[in-house]
């Protein structure tokens, strides 16, 4: 059975990564959203490891956006690494790709 | 089924199986899941204003040449002039579900119906298309 959204964090480097793993959507985003918000209290960088979900919708791409608009109001670093090819595609139609910055693998994401 | 965010990954999976049922590509079928997750987002969202007890109806048509989602709710009604994708060189926070259900669908169809407010998203079938039965038809 499909797992619906889970996320754990870690720390590598200075880095606060968060691994998250199934489908996020209207249901799972808001979760998301605050458990991203939170790890940036505590960090100068944050890397959302996004390797594991295969579904992303506008809700889940809303709860990105909007932390990374507190990264940058902050002057923090927000990174996505590990995009899927359903993750790149919600975000090439919604013509993000450019906005956020992508890495490919956590090794990118930790050069900084 | 209920306006309840918890079923969207079961009309997910049902309309993601229909699309490879009737031989979408594994593109096509993403995009039709994803419009009409969003669709049932919406309605949710706005139709229903967050209520998660109220009803929605889902009814998948396939024709020769095209597959047919229709969605009924009985939430309040759209504003056509609001049904409009979010401008997308902003980088905002909302009006991207409207927008990725007109990138990834064919046909686009809202009307209010004497039982609720009805969306039709349709998209078109290609050539290359398997039967039910998993036959190829297209080199008939």
């Amino acid at each position: 059975m499909e797992r619906h959204m889970g996320s754990s964090t870690r720390t590598e480097k200075g880095m606060t990564i968060i691994d998250v793993v199934g489908q996020i959507d209207l249901g799972s985003s808001p979760a998301l959203r605050k458990t991203l918000l939170e790890s940036l209290k505590g960090t100068d960088r944050v890397a959302v490891n996004l390797i594991a979900v295969n579904y992303i919708d506008s809700s889940g791409i809303a709860s990105l956006l909007e932390v990374l608009k507190e990264a940058r109001q902050s002057k923090k670093r927000f990174v996505l690494f590990g995009l899927t090819s359903a993750v790149s595609k919600v975000l090439q139609l919604t013509r993000l790709t450019g906005v956020f910055e992508i890495r490919e693998n956590e090794q990118q994401a930790l050069e900084a | 089924m209920l306006s309840h965010p918890r079923f969207l990954s079961v009309v997910r999976a049902a309309v993601g199986q229909i699309g490879l049922v009737y031989g979408l590509t594994d593109d096509s079928c993403r995009g039709v899941t994803l419009a009409v997750d969003e669709a049932v987002a919406n309605i949710i969202r706005h139709a229903y204003k967050n209520r998660y007890d109220q009803e929605i109806e889902l009814n998948c048509r396939a024709g020769a040449d095209q597959l047919e989602f229709t969605l009924v709710d009985r939430g309040e009604p759209v504003d056509p002039t609001r049904i409009c994708a979010q401008p997308l060189d902003e980088v905002s926070l909302s009006g991207r579900g409207t927008h990725l259900i007109k990138a990834t669908m064919d046909e686009i169809h809202y009307e209010q119906i004497p039982r609720g407010n009805q969306l039709r998203l349709i998209k078109h079938l290609s050539a290359a298309k398997v039967n039910v039965d998993g036959t190829d038809r297209s080199s008939n």
